[in-house]
């Protein structure tokens, strides 16, 4: 049947035409907004339409936008709870700090399964359970969200088994295989990488350093024919003469020898006795601020001090112009002589003739068996320059088919950087395994990003006999593989790098049981102490090595030398926020390399005279400096100038480890400049130092400087009270001088005994229970500011970029203050760990209107954030200046959230990333904006501790705790505890040190409760200042 | 309570010979007529001002203190330089009205109004700082000691901030009253005169319903009195409580018991330096020269050169003690930090020692006393110079104290910093605006009162009677026939 037609209207019926075209545009598909060309809004077709279009969205628009909320962080419990994670305990894994060649035992410690700490492992004999900055900042670049997520391959993600199948392709067919990676440590790695070796014929492994040892490995070949470094013990020398070697900054194994040195250094008060240090350098470093004695030389004559020393050793005449410098080689020499059998000669060049010569020195005065051991060698640095060389002719040959490279970065860090890229480029395959994409990964094809070591297997053999293991501590967060897992998968082994690590170690350690235990321990140790071996010193290269060394061409007007920070190193710091805000020792800088110079040259280079009132001022209290040209072979950098006292007159000083990509982090991007292109090489050895020469530029840049003035001695008076600091041959005439000043300050209020009573005219009170109590042996510290990033490390102590920096702002808890006196060229310098006092009597308490920072009855002086309203009155009456506040929201806690942008600078809001946080102590509060904060003694550390102890019904023990910057340290100069009780090692302290304990503006009567030990430094001089007050008191 | 006999040697306080009527006439007329160009430009100027600075602390408030350029050492700058410098300036209007009062001195009646509203104006100003400098404003409430949940917690009755809390509260509170009681005939004045209903609904809100009726008037008198005692000693007070904010800290420059007395010598001549150069606006712009006399002028002049000399005393002895004291950290903060005019804010020392202590000694000279030129420009150079003070106090002490290795960069304010500090004048002004063109601005009551005794007119009648012999005056009923004269032209 034929379906009935219905229809609603003639048109419909008839299908008209009108009626077709408003049946189409009954719903018009688009929407009738206002033509383009339409003249104004309201003329348009649909004004009133469209009008409430735009009404309806921008109501709901602002609506949204006005009804904005805190946003919500999510926090998820574990449905199913691991057995072995208990929320809020934390757990300890042994576990090794690798970098490059650097080796560092440590204990993770893990919250609710991430690290969050390094702390380090006292089962170690090498370190002693000391940690550098280094280390302590290594767990933040677990979460560097500039790390790679997955493998490339040309820049495009790729996946792992992709990559593998492309590279087994590349790399059969490949002639002249190499493998370039940094210094290895790791037995097994090494083994894993002959095996690749011996898969692929013609392959063959290059060792590259940024800052190489080769001068020092190559002279140990040619007097002793081993190419390898004996290990040193500082600890056994009473004299030591260092020919600029940074040992206790970046030489080496700084760890362990500030642990070795500070046995030397530290004093019994009632036998007095102490290791001689004297120093040449030519650029102010972390050890030669410590030494006894320094004399500064220019970096040209290192080969000549050497000779002359080695002469004057052996009771020959020194043939030296300078009248200081000879003076300074008898000196030394006199203290090698005397010591014969103890002591101890290092040399921080890279020069093969002054290396022997140094040998030949240390022949001469017995050190080897003593002080040199051959009986383990120091496996750090590796690389021989020559090797390197070589490797890159061959690429620029083209014999080299394919490149893996691992932990090197030549693109970056080889003066000749332009020819090893050349190279490269002629390198058919180029295979990168990193954690980031650095200078020479951005090169590679193929780039297999590589573990963090927290996440790695793996072990490491930094000095020969003593293993350090290293195992995960957090499942890998990205994409990433083990490189040795490559090699193997490569090379075709079956099993994985996991199984033959414990293969290896399982048959030397005793099975299953024995890894186990090993494991646990995080190292393996020599059963008995190594024995130390003397080594046959062949002396038939000395004299050669003289002529060469002595006989070089006359040095230029200005010298140049490259030298590395303590938190930077050669750029491996670059991208970590807290080592770029770590301040530099010695010249206090953060985010930032300079152009270091001496008071004599900045009068003329600059024009600014120190010993001028204006000008000195001038330069300290504005950030801009003026900046310089630096010209070295025709390739020059600009940068600003900092003038350190402790620079020789015609030598500058720029650190290496600078200016790198910001592929690596925001931290790194923009920081300075490279001044590895200034390196050069010096016939077989790279030289960090060259003639040069220096222009101002007439511009200025601001470097953000940490303190701004470094004399405690005023034209008003010596603050004497503030740094006390004084000569052995002092103390032992009087070892009572400190002592009795204080008395004599102290003598209105009836000497140091009645001091508290009778300096207020406030009731004392009773202090039963716990009293927590600091010592501070200046004396051991050396100022290398491990414990400052650790202090960052566990308090969350925010870091403020740069810009901040440069106002004042830094949020440090706790900083290492230095201060030079005496000479202005040549300086004694002192550094003083500055943290909160924890006075007894308290000036911030008392001036809170909230009484928002108060007094607990175990003597801390407590900060309760959430009672603050930051009326910064506490910050300006305290003495130390320790207290920090929030001067804008650096950790995202605030009330205004997510409002930072451009107030605080990337690198800042880069911390509070969700990645970056997770390296959160979540014992610690996180500080928001508007409040103050500082040094807490650690006080959830102390809470802990008091709980273990409650749990165990026992009473607090000194092994229940360490402060975080305690536990740092390497050299064991904090001591920390309950000083009501008389077992504690504190109390020890204070009863077995009266004559060297102070107290930091203890006139004041502020009550501090940390006690410092005064520096006794091992020369006949008398004190800083001391001279003029005597004059003074004459006149 | 103004009955009483003046030599004729005195300038009389108010000039022209006004009866009753014309002093209503001449202090209410500028209330009833529109508001001068003059006036628009100055208000729109203040209010632009007060809003730049409701910006500054927005983003203050929002972002974080470190909107300003303080640091770890200097934690303190513009913010609290700028409290102390208006809490100051706050000063003389109650030391005009109390302290003057019970010393009988007639010639405040001429400046009291203005000055009181000065005070409040100014103190509120200072409010200003302490509140929007605190790191977490939104939490200002914990400095008050209310009972609560957490504990209870109370506040710190050791700390000199919260003692400003109170010091300042209660000053502000009494300074209004104060003011204000003393409004109320003049209110009703402007009442009774009212030509809209709105005027005189509000002005008689105002008012209070006052009526003049002699009780009114009693009440009114021991209500002045009352407050005139319990405000003089919050003139020594309010600063000295100041001043411990820094006497009581152990900071070099700051720790110094001379503070209380030098704080408020200090506190009076900035505030009268800031009436002098209010008066001499008001004076010109509401054409007040018969109200605001020369005299006046000379009065707060010689005041201006007393207070300034005791605080230069106090510089001096400053110096004195820092070196006599043998104390080197106090040596360097004063011998060093401050008058040491090439250390890098020695700047600020010798302005304030040029502007306080050097300049105003040319008002021992009675030709530039009376000058309102020099007037004008002193009072302005004497406000620099205190603004100056305040910032060596706070900035030259905190930014080099004990620890060499924490001094301090230099400290220079943000835009922000200045903003808050230009934004109280413009908070300062707009009420001040406000108030000329909506208060009385002279107390019309009080200048009544004077009139009588000491207006031009009436010195002059009673100066031919200065020749008459007493027993002539006392029989010729002469001083009857001039009280008549008098109440007839009773306005």
């Amino acid at each position: 049947m034929e379906q009935k037609k219905i229809w609603q209207s003639f048109g419909e019926l008839n299908q008209s035409e009108a009626f077709n075209k408003d049946v189409k545009d009954e719903f018009k598909e688009e929407l009738p907004f206002a033509a383009e060309e339409s003249n104004s809004f309201l003329e348009a077709k649909a004004p009133r339409r469209d009008f409430l279009k735009y009404l309806g969205f921008s109501t709901a628009a602002a609506a949204a936008a006005a009804s904005c909320e805190m946003p919500v962080k999510k926090s998820i419990p574990f449905a199913n709870r691991p057995e072995e994670i208990v929320p809020g305990v934390s757990k300890y894994y042994a576990t090794t700090y690798v970098q490059d060649g650097d080796v560092v035992a440590v204990l993770a410690k893990v919250r609710d399964g991430r690290p969050i700490k390094l702390e380090g492992n006292d089962y170690s004999p090498v370190t002693g359970g000391g940690t550098s900055a280094r280390v302590q900042a290594s767990v933040l670049d677990l979460y560097d969200t500039a790390r790679l997520r997955f493998p490339t391959i040309d820049g495009k993600e790729v996946t792992f088994e992709a990559a593998d199948m492309s590279i087994a392709d590349a790399v059969k067919g490949a002639s002249g295989t190499v493998i370039l990676t940094s210094t290895i440590t790791s037995p097994t790695t090494k083994e894993v990488i002959a095996q690749f070796l011996a898969k692929f014929p013609g392959s063959r492994h290059v060792t590259y350093d940024a800052v190489s040892f080769s001068g020092m490995l190559q002279a140990n070949e040619l007097t002793f024919g081993k190419k390898a470094i004996p290990s040193y013990m500082f600890q056994n020398a009473k004299a030591i003469v260092s020919l600029g070697a940074d040992f206790l900054g970046t030489w080496l194994s700084p760890v362990e020898f500030a642990k070795q040195y500070a046995n030397g250094k530290k004093i019994n008060e009632k036998n007095p006795e102490m290791s001689k240090h004297i120093h040449f350098e030519s650029v102010a470093s972390l050890t030669g601020s410590n030494a006894d004695e320094k004399f500064l030389h220019r970096p040209s004559e290192t080969a000549a001090i050497a000779a002359a020393l080695l002469s004057a050793v052996k009771g020959s005449e020194v043939s030296i112009a300078d009248k200081k410098l000879k003076e300074g080689i008898e000196k030394a020499a006199k203290a090698l002589n005397a010591n014969k059998g103890a002591a101890l000669v290092v040399s921080g060049s890279n020069d093969v003739n002054v290396q022997v010569i140094v040998n030949a020195i240390n022949d001469a005065i017995g050190a080897y068996g003593v002080t040199i051991d051959w009986a383990s060698t120091l496996n750090y640095r590796a690389g021989i320059d020559a090797d390197f060389v070589k490797l890159v002719d061959d690429m620029n040959a083209g014999t080299v088919g394919a490149l893996l490279i691992h932990g090197a970065n030549p693109s970056y860090s080889w003066f000749a950087a332009d020819k090893f890229n050349a190279g490269l480029k002629k390198v058919k395959t180029t295979i990168s395994f990193n954690t980031k994409l650095d200078e020479t990964s951005v090169l590679c094809k193929y780039v297999l990003p590589d573990h963090h070591f927290l996440e790695s297997w793996g072990d490491a053999e930094g000095k020969s006999g003593y293993i350090s293991l290293i195992q995960p501590t957090i499942n890998p967060l990205f994409k990433t593989r083990q490189w040795q897992d490559s090699l193997l998968k490569w090379s075709g082994a079956t099993a994985d790098y996991l199984a033959f690590v414990k293969n290896y170690w399982s048959a030397k350690v005793g099975g299953e049981t024995g890894w186990d235990k090993a494991l646990q321990a995080g190292v393996i140790n020599p059963s008995l102490a190594l024995s130390a071996v003397k080594g046959t010193f062949n002396g038939s290269a000395v004299a050669a090595a003289i002529t060469a060394a002595t006989s070089g061409k006359k040095a230029g007007a200005v010298e140049i030398v490259l030298y590395e920070k303590v938190g930077i190193g050669a750029g491996q710091g670059a991208s970590n926020p807290w080592l770029q805000e770590l301040p530099d020792p010695v010249t206090r800088a953060t985010w930032d390399n300079y152009v270091v110079v001496s008071p004599k040259m900045a009068k003329e280079l600059v024009k600014i005279d120190l010993n001028n009132n204006g000008q000195a001022d001038a330069y300290e209290v504005n950030p801009p400096k003026p900046c310089v040209k630096v010209t070295v072979n025709g390739k020059s950098i600009e940068l600003p100038v900092l003038i350190i006292p402790g620079t020789q007159e015609n030598t500058i000083g720029i650190a290496l480890g600078y200016g790198r990509s910001e592929n690596i982090g925001k931290a790194a991007a923009g920081v300075g400049k490279n001044a590895f292109i200034l390196a050069g090489l010096a016939g077989s050895t790279v030289s960090f130092s060259a003639d040069a020469t220096v222009t101002a530029t007439g511009e200025k840049y601001p470097v953000a400087l940490t303190q701004t003035h470094s004399r405690y001695d005023t034209a008003q008076g010596n603050r004497t009270e503030v740094m006390k600091e004084l000569s052995l041959a002092e103390y032992m005439a009087n070892p009572k001088e400190i002592l009795n000043d204080r008395e004599e300050e102290l003598k209105p209020y009836g000497g140091i005994e009645k001091f508290e009573g009778q300096g207020t005219i406030y009731p004392i009170y009773n202090r039963p229970g716990i009293k927590w109590g600091m010592s501070v042996d200046l004396n051991s510290c050396n100022g290398c500011g491990a414990c400052v990033v650790a202090c960052n490390a566990e308090n969350n102590v925010s870091v403020v970029g740069k810009p901040e920096v440069l106002r004042g702002h830094e949020m440090h808890w706790l900083r290492i203050d230095r201060y030079f006196s005496g000479d202005m060229e040549n300086p004694n310098v002192v550094f003083q760990p500055m943290m909160c006092q924890h006075c007894d009597n308290a000036p911030c308490e008392n001036v809170c209107p909230v009484a928002a920072t108060n007094h607990s009855s175990e003597g801390l002086n407590q900060m309760t954030y959430n009672r603050c309203i930051g009326t910064r009155y506490c910050a300006n009456n305290c003495p130390y200046k320790v207290r920090r506040f929030n001067w804008a929201d650096y950790t995202g806690a605030d009330s205004f959230p997510d409002n930072q942008e451009g107030i605080v600078n990337d690198v800042v809001m880069n911390m509070n990333d969700d990645l970056t946080r997770m390296v959160l102590n979540p014992d610690v509060t996180v500080r928001s904006r508007g409040v103050i904060e500082k040094c807490s003694f650690c006080v959830q550390r102390l809470q802990e501790a008091k709980l273990t102890a409650k749990k165990d019904s026992r009473p607090l023990e000194d092994a229940d705790l360490k402060v975080a910057c305690q536990q740092a340290c390497p050299t064991h100069a904090i001591t920390f505890g309950n000083a009501n009780n008389k077992e504690s090692a504190i109390s020890k302290v204070r009863v077995d040190n009266p004559n060297r304990s102070f107290y930091v503006l203890e006139q004041l009567h502020v009550l501090p409760g940390v006690t410092y030990l005064a520096k006794v430094r091992n020369a006949e001089e008398e004190k800083a200042g001391k001279t003029e007050e005597k004059k003074a008191e004459k006149a | 309570m103004h009955l009483k006999y003046e030599s004729q040697l005195r300038e009389p306080l108010v000039n022209g010979d006004k009866n009753y009527h014309q002093v209503t006439e001449d202090i209410v007329r500028p209330i009833e007529a529109k508001p001068t160009k003059l006036w628009y430009v100055g208000f729109y100027i203040a209010v632009s001002l007060l809003l730049f600075g409701v910006y500054a602390i927005y983003r203050d408030v929002t972002y974080g203190i470190g909107q300003w350029n303080l640091n770890k050492t200097v934690g303190w700058g513009w913010d609290i330089t700028n409290f102390v410098w208006w809490v100051g300036i706050g000063h003389a209007g109650t030391l005009i009205s109390a302290i003057l009062l019970l010393f009988r001195q007639g010639w405040r009646t001429g400046v009291n109004r203005a000055a009181e509203a000065m005070t409040i104006f100014a103190v509120m100003c200072a409010g200003q700082f302490p509140i929007w400098h605190m790191g977490r404003v939104w939490m200002a409430f914990f400095v008050f000691p209310y009972p609560n949940s957490r504990g209870p917690l109370w506040v710190n009755f050791n700390s000199p901030l919260l003692w400003d809390v109170f010091a300042i509260g209660t000053y502000f509170t009494v300074s209004l009253l104060f003011w204000y009681s003393g409004l109320l005939p003049d209110f009703a004045t402007v009442r009774d005169r009212a030509f809209t209903k709105l005027r005189k609904r509000l002005y008689g809100i105002a008012a209070f319903g006052w009526t003049g009726s002699t009780k009114h008037w009693q009440r009114h008198e021991s209500l002045s009195l009352v407050l005139a005692g319990l405000s003089t000693p919050l003139v020594l007070s309010v600063h000295t409580i100041v001043s411990f904010d820094f006497a009581t800290s152990v900071i070099p420059g700051w720790h110094t018991t001379i503070f209380p007395p030098y704080f408020v010598a200090g506190a009076i001549f900035s505030g009268f330096a800031m009436v002098q150069t209010l008066m001499l606006m008001i004076r010109k712009i509401f054409s007040m020269e018969d109200y605001i006399t020369v005299g006046h002028i000379e009065a707060m002049n010689k005041v201006i050169v007393l207070t300034g000399s005791i605080v230069g005393v106090a510089y001096l002895t400053e110096l004195f003690m820092g070196w006599y004291s043998q104390n080197k950290y106090e040596g360097y903060t004063f011998w060093y930090s401050r008058a040491n005019l090439f250390s890098p804010y020695g700047w600020s020392y010798w302005g304030m020692m040029a502007c306080n202590v050097l300049s105003p000694q040319i008002f021992w000279f009675r030709k530039m006393r009376r000058n309102l030129f020099v007037t004008f420009f002193m009072s302005i150079i004497v406000n620099i110079g205190m603004w100056f003070e305040r910032f060596v106090i706070i900035v030259t002490s905190l930014y080099r104290d004990y620890l060499p290795s924490s001094w301090s960069v230099y400290y220079s304010p943000t835009i922000w910093e200045i903003g808050f500090y230009t934004g109280t004048f413009g908070l300062f002004f707009t009420c001040f605006f406000l108030f000329a063109k909506y208060f009385p601005v002279i107390a019309i009551a009080e200048i009544k009162y004077v009139l009588k005794t000491t207006g031009d007119g009436y010195k002059d009648k009673m100066g031919h009677l200065e020749h008459v012999p007493v027993e002539v005056f006392t029989h010729s009923g002469h001083g009857h026939t001039i009280v008549e004269n008098d109440a007839a032209s009773h306005g």
